[in-house]
């Protein structure tokens, strides 16, 4: 056990902290959410050049070959400073899905573009019908139909919330190949004939989820990702990373409002005083601290375990309903505090982190999904080898004995008492 | 940053683990008045895990430990947890040894340590007042000195003990400073002082506490633990040490791991329990809870194991969490069984033994070692640096509420 950042690790964190203060300001968040794309251009060639698009890729494809856990602090200080990118959208959900499962050509042709900035990609999988089922990230809930058409296939059909698609190169689809919920990864370039996009407005106030209808799309053979049907292993590899990567975003977001508000407790004066000196205002700023700090450290533990290949899908699960949950409290402890000045949308950070908190809460697994994942666990988890309170023999109380014994406890207690 | 353990560590896991496999008897209880045989059975077992280092791994060996870190002392508490053992000495391994590492002079070290290292001797920490409970510096008890002796009166409440006590670490006061906290002392002496008495107080859950009373208690200069007048500080560094007890989320893991069990083997409405789309949820957020204790608790181990290098613990969530859990964990078990939850060991149809019950009785106090009030004031004043008012001020609040009146 050891909690403490390497040297590199710091200097990753560090040096994004500096790079997203200078460049991501306020004003840089608010324009993206006017923008059709909802990213900066300008920025997003301003993170190629600083490695970041190719973070998580091996050297020969471009990349830095960082492992999961780095990236987890990248995306602590990307939520800290709202960055508006397509990151998660095309390093992680695309490109990792590539690289793990991808043809060797597929990986030389599209992750070095990635780490470039010259290529967006985008991931579809949720369905309208699959979501009031709760199943919209697995593979029941894939049921889009696809028709093999010589060396072609043809994709019809409905994905909602996919996020940054509009403005991506390839789409990655997921549609349902087989039965008993076989499923393929298709790689889908995203201006096809017959498809279309349809924006939707969300809290976030920007334009990065669209619905997508595919009717007809024809698709090569060859732009299958991995093999016909073996589509949900890579894909439940990718679903984790990204969880516990929005997870950090949450993190850094929720750690931000919780600084605003510690500020405000100590800076606004009413009723003569700080309105932090009352231990109502005080627990609000505390429940946040310990909402961040709390989450951080399962963050932490589920990105080493993924890095390591250690099974965890316990602890993944674990991360991400603690980040809905404990993250999107921060944001509203942080509300209470700066009460009317917190609810203005024209200035000031607190409801652009609570917009975006809510959106990232519901993507890749709301709280449900995730405790729903967690209680399938703790099902699995073995008898005990020995189970305690089976009772008998000298441990057992006497029924006449239903109170503790005190005057047992006093006569061992040699002592010149009071009462005795 | 590693969220695993060396080789090593599992092997100690795996030692310990097999050792208080073999020596607890199925039925085990942890509450220590029930009988005498109970008693015997945990001190007997103290010893036993004490001669072999068991109970301070985290210690060096001329003081009966392992000579391993602070780690290991945490891997060694994890088993603990796992199997509900708590040791008649717990005062005495987790703040009274500490705080002696700390504070004490060599020869109190060589005195001591020792004999808390091999199981032998129980330790009570005596620093609450009935004036002074989360008002720790508003001690009442006083200290005098006499020639070369310390003349000690007072009267000290909610005391953890079962066990007869064979010494007593004991807050006083020794000067009237402002602020009040600036004059209390440490001390230790035996519990067979004369002058020393004590009233049983019993609470909740089956929970031990006892009243001392101090009537012209004499002890020398070597019964003073750490600096004159520094002895507030020491308990807050004390209970720094403690808090990194990896203890407690091992046992809820336990506890949750049992509930789950008795939820898989039980049904309702000719469903297990665990089906129950509430009891899923619950036994879920539980899950989360004790994760988010377990590594709160390992960083604070971690931290405080590093001060050397990295200086005073920065902060402590394991305090909080640890209250909470507590609180809620307790009532949220009892309700999944339902109108059995009610019953208590040793009651026709009790439910895994009445423990559950027990533990929520046993829960309704969250506040050894501060109040969970207490908690976050040191969260809020020394770790947010948030405003709160000055000391000097409370008398003259007071004087004007009584005005009012
Ligand atoms: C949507 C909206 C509509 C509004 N409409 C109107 C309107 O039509 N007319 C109008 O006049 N005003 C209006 N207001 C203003 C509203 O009354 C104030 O926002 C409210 O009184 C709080 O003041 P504040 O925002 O300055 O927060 P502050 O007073 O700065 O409070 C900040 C935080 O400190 C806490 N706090 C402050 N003092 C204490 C104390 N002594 N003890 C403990 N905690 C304390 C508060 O509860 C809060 O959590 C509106 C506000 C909003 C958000
Ligand atoms: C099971 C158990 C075991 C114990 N074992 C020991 C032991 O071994 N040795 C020992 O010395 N003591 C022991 N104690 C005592 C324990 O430390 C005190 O109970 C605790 O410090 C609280 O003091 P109190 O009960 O007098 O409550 P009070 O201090 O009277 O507090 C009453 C309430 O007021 C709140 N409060 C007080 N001051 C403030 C403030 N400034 N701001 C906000 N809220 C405040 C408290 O949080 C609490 O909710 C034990 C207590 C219990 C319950």
């Amino acid at each position: 056990m050891n909690f403490e950042l390497s040297e590199e690790q710091q200097m990753l964190k560090d040096s994004a902290r500096g790079f997203l203060e200078k460049e991501c300001t306020e004003s840089v968040v608010r324009e993206s959410e006017d923008s059709d794309s909802g990213y900066s251009p300008e920025l997003w060639k301003k993170a190629a050049e600083l490695g970041w698009l190719g973070i998580a890729y091996p050297e020969k494809y471009g990349g830095s070959g960082m492992d999961i856990l780095d990236m987890a602090i990248l995306y602590e200080e990307m939520g800290r400073a709202l960055f508006p990118s397509p990151h998660l959208s095309t390093v992680v959900l695309g490109g990792l899905t590539i690289l793990d499962a991808g043809s060797e050509e597929q990986k030389n042709s599209i992750l070095p573009r990635i780490s470039k900035g010259e290529m967006l990609l985008s991931l579809a999988v949720t369905e309208p019908e699959a979501i009031w089922n709760g199943k919209g990230w697995l593979p029941e809930g894939v049921t889009m139909p696809v028709v093999a058409q010589g060396d072609d296939y043809i994709l019809s059909g409905t994905k909602l919330f996919v996020h940054d698609a509009h403005s991506a190169d390839y789409l990655i689809v997921a549609a349902a190949t087989g039965k008993e919920n076989k499923i393929t990864l298709f790689l889908v370039e995203a201006h096809s004939p017959g498809i279309t996009y349809t924006i939707l407005r969300t809290s976030a106030g920007d334009k990065r989820q669209s619905e997508i209808i595919f009717d007809d799309v024809k698709v090569p053979g060859k732009n299958i990702i991995g093999r016909l049907h073996d589509g949900w292993a890579p894909l439940e590899k990718i679903l984790k990373i990204g969880a516990v990567l929005l997870s950090a975003q949450l993190v850094g977001s929720a750690e931000k409002a919780m600084e605003l508000a510690i500020d405000h407790a100590k800076t606004r004066i009413q009723f003569d005083m700080p309105i932090g000196i009352h231990n109502w205002v005080q627990e609000y700023c505390i429940m946040a601290f310990a909402d961040v700090q709390g989450t951080r450290n399962l963050v932490y533990e589920a990105a080493w375990m993924l890095g390591k290949d250690i099974p965890c899908d316990l602890e993944v699960a674990m991360a991400k309903a603690r980040a809905n949950e404990a993250c999107i409290d921060a944001h509203w402890q942080a509300h209470q505090v700066l009460a009317g000045i917190g609810f203005c949308t024209q200035d000031g950070l607190l409801p652009l982190h609570t917009k975006r908190g809510k959106v990232y809460q519901l993507y890749l697994g709301d709280t449900d999904h995730h405790m729903e994942k967690i209680a399938q666990q703790l099902e699995k988890w073995p008898d005990l080898e020995k189970p305690h309170g089976k009772p008998l023999g000298i441990f057992d109380v006497p029924e006449d004995l239903q109170e503790p014994n005190w005057d047992v406890w006093k006569n061992q207690i040699e002592v010149r008492g009071k009462l005795w | 940053m590693e969220f695993g353990f060396t080789e090593e560590q599992e092997t100690l896991r795996k030692e310990l683990y097999d050792f208080y496999a073999r020596e607890l008897p199925e039925d085990v209880t942890d509450v220590p008045a029930v009988s005498k045989e109970l008693q015997d059975f945990w001190m007997d077992l103290q010893k036993k895990a004490g001669r072999k280092g068991y109970l301070t791994p985290g210690w060096s060996k001329e003081t009966g430990g392992l000579g391993l870190g602070h780690m290991e002392a945490g891997v060694a508490n994890e088993v603990e947890g796992y199997w509900g053992i708590r040791w008649p000495n717990g005062v005495g391994l987790q703040v009274c040894g500490p705080g002696l590492h700390l504070f004490g002079t060599e020869e109190q070290k060589k005195n001591f340590l020792p004999e808390i290292s091999s199981g032998e001797k129980i330790w009570y920490e005596c620093f609450t007042e009935p004036e002074a409970g989360t008002d720790e510096a508003n001690q009442q008890t006083r200290a005098k000195k006499q020639g070369d002796k310390w003349i000690i009166n007072g009267q000290k409440i909610y005391i953890t003990g079962g066990y007869k006590p064979d010494l007593l670490l004991v807050e006083a006061r020794t000067a009237d400073t402002v602020p009040k906290h600036k004059g209390l002392t440490l001390f230790c002496f035996s519990a067979e002082t004369p002058g020393v008495t004590v009233a049983a107080l019993p609470c909740m859950g089956g929970y031990l506490a006892n009243i001392f009373y101090f009537d012209d208690v004499m002890v020398g200069d070597e019964a003073v633990i750490g600096q004159i007048n520094q002895g507030f500080y020491h308990v807050m560094e004390t209970f720094e040490f403690e808090r990194s007890n990896t203890y407690g989320a091992a046992r809820a893991r336990r506890d949750l791991h049992e509930m789950v069990q008795f939820c898989r083997e039980t049904k309702k409405n000719g469903e297990p329990l665990i089906k129950n789309p509430e009891i899923r949820k619950a036994l879920a957020k539980m899950a989360v809870d004790i994760e988010v204790l377990r590594l709160a608790t390992w960083r604070t181990a971690w931290r405080f194991g590093e001060r050397d290098r990295l200086g005073p613990l920065d902060f402590d969530l394991t305090g909080l969490f640890a209250r909470l859990n507590g609180i809620a964990h307790s009532v949220v078990r009892l309700n999944i069984l339902g109108v059995y939850g009610q019953l208590r060991r040793g009651s026709k149809y009790a439910k895994l033994s009445g423990d559950v019950e027990r533990d929520w009785q046993y829960t309704r106090s969250m506040h050894y070692a501060g109040t969970l009030e207490a908690v976050k004031i040191v969260l809020a004043g020394r770790v947010l640096g948030l405003p709160r008012i000055p000391a000097k001020l409370n008398k003259t609040i007071m004087e004007a509420l009584q005005e009012k009146k």
